[in-house]
This record gives structure tokens, C-alpha cells and sequence, in this order.
């Protein structure tokens, strides 16, 4: 390897380094004290149709609060609170929630075996784990979608089936299209009771 | 909605819609447009995007690599997701985005440095920015949008004349989400031309309303099919010389990590078919060539590697390049996913002889891909001709905008 191409290497390596470091977490605590009301002091929200944040992914909280401060995702409860936020604020609530452990919510709706096994039949026919990993933890902007409250996966997914929500790409409209809200009920009551 | 109006709210399902009521393993789920060709198991995904401000000291200049007797800087950065560019008559860059809704201007500071500011916002995919005259043209998906006497407003954009009807694009629904961005230049003759996608990956569809390229008259207007067949064009500009329209087009996705082609085609005559989606890259199509012979079709004007996702072009018409550059194409492939070995994230000319042949494609400015390490520092979008004869170059993934001297 050449002088040169080592120094371009090194600048490449450099440049390719996620900036994980720069978010700061604990800055991120304070900011989201906020966010506890409805999301839940420890991320895990109690309220119907609000999502629990805890152990979310990181880029998935930060692409669509940026979505939402934009005006183009339309969420009016939401809106208030991320108006005006600085990018750095963004990263830094998002790895705080990222940061926190996942949870079931207090007042999840005991499991329906005939359901929840719908629901999971439903996982490799739509393709779910090639964006959301094997474990339906995923990864970047892709988030996690286990032991998340049920009403609002159930409120997510009609959003993308019916067009009212769209994501930074078209891919959850095009995986969900066609689902009955009877395949919706099963997926979501399946995922909220998987860990 | 509480359990119990959810277990009604179902019911009624049921009973309005009895087709619903089949259990889902019996129910064949239709495939998305996207993911039509998909093989079982792939767990290929397309790249996150980054939509907050990478301060300066993480943009990867420094990593760009260029010809003997270039030089990269940074002209302006904090632009997430910057894409597409189109220069006004007071030298104001114009930046169009996708995910973040925003235009961006870009003005210099009497000191040399620049200024961006927004100046559209909340408006769903503005990736087409075109300048005619002073008024700056924002296509976002069907919506078209001009904002008049731009550059004398930027600190008080004042309200877009809508001309959303007199276009008539196919609206985001009918295209399923699919293509439906649009890349925009101005030509010689006063038209505007852009591109309508295909509404899928392949499929069938019909040729008169999708994977075109078509130009207008700046009012909506006299709509003319340029070319069809064209599955996914994102840049195309016309040969400063031979007046002709180039474009590059996209291939489709799960079809193997090395088939078909992106390409850059050349339109010589308006309405011609491109071939989409019976053949790719000028090969046929293993699933979808439907017994079609691939020389009914125009052949690419060159391949340009597969899955490299070309995009903006310009013709290289200044005069700070050295001479072989004049007239040639220069072109950013902003980078794979739909294969299993990152390719492009570069810029790369296509050297055009006087006959209008392509005679190869070179490599000019690389370094954002790291092959060992599967990785990617920047994804170049569009590129564009500065008067002083340098070369802008965007990068979405860093909201950055490069620039390119040379100094012999």
C-alpha cells in the first residue's frame, strides 16, 4: 500500500466511524422529561395509541422526529413539542431513549394463543426480519417492533396500509398492503407479547 | 378504541368484507411493487438515511480522491439530505431533497463563504429544482410548484403559484410510492423535462403514463413523450453540441447482484422505447421479457455497473477542466443496496466522441466507498457546472456539497 492510498484510507476510515459518540445521552435525559408525560417515565408508555420509546432504535426516533419537526409526517400531538428542536437535541433524545430498557406495558391485554400464533404466521410471509432483523429488534432507522403496546402497532400499521402515514421510504406501505385489520389485530397482538 | 369496540369495529369488518374473514395463511399476500422478484431470505435493505445537520469536522472531504491536478473543498454544508441543484440568474445554488421536504439556497457571503438557507419546507419529496428565468420550479412527486423573482425573496419566499393541475403527474398513490420523485432540467427550446417512474420494480404498465421521460412547456402544457420504457430516470441533461437528451436510468432490483446494468441512454428521437421492462441494461429480462427480442429496443448509450443507482449528470461545458473534458458527461452513481457488495458512490464520465458514441466510462472523483469494510462516507446525487468552470457535487448522506477545482 502506498503512502497515499494508506492517508486515504485512514481519512476513509475515519469519515465511515459512526457518530455515536457525539450524542449525548445524559443531555438527553433532561431534555426528555417532557416526552415522560405521555411516553412514560421510563419510556414505557401507559396510554393507549402513544408508543413506548424504550430500547427503541436510536436512528428510527431521530428520522422521524426530524419527519414530524418537518411538517411531513403529521402527528398534531407531536407537533408542539418538536417544533423548533435542534438536530443535537433530536440525537441526543434519542440515544437516551435508545438507552433504556424495553418493557410490556402495565395493562397489556393477556396473550391469545390462537391470535398471537395468526400473527406470527403472518412474520415470514411479509418479510418482516429482512428490515427488522431476526430478533424484530431492528436496526437504524428501522425500529423495533416487539413489546410494543398493541393498540398502537395496531394504529402504525393502518396508517401505512391506508397511506396516512408514510416512513423515509415506502417500504412499510408496500409490506403491510393489503393486510385485512383482522391480519393487522393478530400481527400486532403477536409482537406486543414477543420480547 | 378499547378492546371491546375493537372486537366490534372487526365484526363489522367481517361481515362488509367476507373475504377478510379467511384466515391469513389462506389469504396470498400481494407482493408491493417494491419487492416484486424478491428472493426468499434476502435480507437486503436499503441504507438508513441521515436527516440531522453532520457537523463540518465529520464531512469526508478529505477522503475524496480525484484525477492528477484537482482539488475537493467544502462549498457548503448543514443541507440534510441534499440532492438535486439548479443555479439562478444571481449565481443562487437551489438544493432539492426527498425524505426532509426541504429546498435549500445556497448564497455566497461577500467573504467568499456561503449561506444556506430553506426555503421551501413540508413539502412531500421535492427532489425536482429547476430554474426558468427568475422563477425557481420545485417538482414534488405531481405537485409543481413556481416560485417567481426567487433570489430577490429568500428571506421572504413569498407563495408558490400551484401548478399541480396543469402538469397532471400520476399522484404518489398512483404510483404505490414507487418512483415518483422527479429530476427536472431546463432545455434549449424553453421545455422543462422530467422523468415519471415506473410504479414498481417490474411489472407490467401502461406506456403512455409510466416509465417515461416527457418535457412541457414551463405552464403545464403541451406534454411530449420523449422516451418510454425508461424504468427509472433521476438525471438526464441535453448535449450541449448535438442538442439531444441524455439520460441515466436505473435498473431493477432482485435480479442478482450483477444484472442488469444502470445506463445512461441517449434519446435521438422523441417517444422511442427504451425497453423497460422487457429488457435490462440491453439484455433480456429473465422473468419479465415476454419473448420480446431486445434489438426492438433502443440499446443503452453505455452500461454504467449494476445497481450503482446513476443520477444526476451534467455536461462538462466549462473551461477551468483540462480540454478533454469539454462536452463530456459526468455522472453520480449514489450506491447500492440491492446488492451484496456495495458499488458506485462515486462520480464517473462518460467520454462522447464527436458522433455522439459513448467510447468509456472513467472514474473522476471516488473514495467514499471502503470495500473492506462495506462501508460508505458519502453518496454523491447530482453534480452541476459552476460558471467559473468548477464542478459541484452533492452528497445526501452528509448534506454536503463538494467543490471541484483544477490548478494545473
Amino acid at each position: 500500500m502506498t503512502l497515499r492510498s494508506l492517508v486515504a484510507a485512514a481519512a476513509l476510515a475515519a469519515a465511515c466511524v459512526a457518530p455515536a459518540s457525539a450524542q449525548d445521552k445524559v443531555r438527553g435525559a433532561a431534555l426528555a422529561q417532557v416526552c415522560g408525560v405521555c411516553h412514560g417515565a421510563e419510556g414505557i408508555s401507559r396510554n393507549r395509541e402513544i408508543p413506548s420509546l424504550a430500547g427503541q432504535q436510536a436512528g428510527f426516533i431521530t428520522v422521524q422526529m426530524i419527519l414530524i419537526r418537518e411538517g411531513i409526517r403529521n402527528v398534531p400531538a407531536m407537533r408542539p413539542f418538536a417544533a423548533g428542536l435542534a438536530d443535537k437535541d433530536i440525537e441526543d433524545l434519542s440515544a437516551y431513549f435508545a438507552s433504556l430498557a424495553p418493557g410490556f406495558p402495565p395493562d397489556i391485554r393477556p396473550r391469545d394463543a390462537a391470535q398471537a400464533d395468526r400473527g406470527q404466521a403472518l412474520i415470514g410471509p411479509r418479510n418482516c426480519a429482512v428490515c427488522h432483523q431476526a430478533s424484530l429488534h431492528g436496526r437504524d432507522q428501522v425500529p423495533r417492533i416487539t413489546s410494543q403496546r398493541e393498540d398502537w402497532l395496531v394504529h402504525a400499521m393502518i396508517g401505512y396500509r391506508d397511506g396516512t402515514r408514510i416512513g423515509a421510504d415506502p417500504q412499510m406501505n408496500g409490506a403491510v398492503v393489503g393486510l385485512s385489520d383482522f391480519d393487522i389485530a393478530a400481527l400486532a397482538h403477536y409482537l406486543a407479547h414477543r420480547e | 378504541m378499547s378492546i371491546r369496540r375493537t372486537l366490534l369495529g372487526l365484526a363489522t369488518a367481517l361481515i362488509a368484507a367476507p373475504a377478510l374473514a379467511q384466515a391469513p395463511a389462506a389469504t396470498p399476500a400481494p407482493v408491493p411493487g417494491w419487492a416484486v422478484g424478491r428472493p426468499e431470505g434476502s435480507t437486503l435493505a436499503p441504507h438508513a438515511p441521515r436527516l440531522t445537520v453532520t457537523p463540518l469536522d465529520q464531512v469526508p472531504v478529505g477522503a475524496i480522491r480525484l484525477p492528477p491536478g484537482f482539488q475537493a473543498e467544502v462549498f457548503a454544508h448543514g443541507l440534510p439530505g441534499g440532492r438535486t441543484m439548479a443555479e439562478g440568474p444571481n449565481g443562487t445554488i437551489f438544493v432539492g431533497t426527498r425524505v426532509i421536504g426541504r429546498v435549500y439556497a445556497i448564497t455566497r457571503n461577500p467573504d467568499g463563504t456561503t449561506r444556506v438557507r430553506t426555503v421551501v419546507q413540508g413539502v412531500t419529496q421535492p427532489n425536482g429544482v429547476v430554474m426558468v428565468g427568475n422563477s425557481l420550479y420545485v417538482f414534488a412527486i405531481n405537485r409543481v410548484l413556481r416560485f417567481d423573482n426567487i433570489e430577490a425573496n429568500l428571506d421572504n419566499v413569498p407563495a408558490p403559484v400551484e401548478l399541480t393541475e396543469a402538469f397532471g403527474f400520476p399522484t404518489a398513490q398512483e404510483h404505490g410510492g414507487n418512483h415518483d420523485w422527479k429530476f427536472t432540467t431546463l432545455g434549449p427550446d424553453g421545455r422543462i423535462y422530467t422523468n415519471v417512474g415506473v410504479k414498481c420494480n417490474i411489472c407490467e404498465f401502461d406506456r403512455d403514463r409510466f416509465a417515461l421521460l416527457v418535457s412541457f412547456k414551463p405552464d403545464g402544457s403541451d406534454r411530449r413523450i420523449e422516451a418510454r420504457g425508461v424504468r427509472n430516470s433521476v438525471g438526464m441533461a441535453i448535449h450541449p453540441v448535438t442538442r439531444e437528451l441524455w439520460a441515466t436510468n436505473h435498473g431493477r432490483d432482485w435480479a442478482g447482484n450483477d444484472w442488469p446494468n444502470d445506463v445512461l441512454l441517449r434519446v435521438r428521437r422523441s417517444g422511442e422505447d427504451h425497453g423497460f421492462p422487457y429488457c435490462g441494461g440491453g439484455t433480456a429480462d429473465p422473468q419479465y421479457n415476454a419473448g420480446r427480442n431486445c434489438n426492438e429496443f433502443l440499446p443503452p448509450a453505455a452500461l454504467l455497473g449494476p445497481h450503482t443507482a446513476v443520477l444526476g449528470m451534467r455536461f462538462y461545458t466549462g473551461t477551468m477542466f483540462p480540454e478533454q473534458y469539454r462536452n463530456q458527461a459526468f455522472i453520480a452513481r449514489r450506491g447500492s443496496w440491492n446488492r451484496e457488495r456495495l458499488s458506485g458512490f462515486d462520480v464517473v464520465v462518460a467520454k462522447i466522441d464527436a458522433n455522439g458514441n459513448v467510447t468509456g466510462v472513467e472514474e473522476f472523483l471516488t473514495g467514499f466507498r471502503d470495500d473492506a469494510n462495506q462501508k460508505f462516507a458519502d453518496r454523491p446525487v447530482d453534480v452541476h457546472v459552476m460558471r467559473d468552470g468548477s464542478l459541484l457535487v452533492s452528497g445526501e448522506q452528509t448534506g454536503t456539497i463538494y467543490r471541484i477545482t483544477y490548478r494545473r
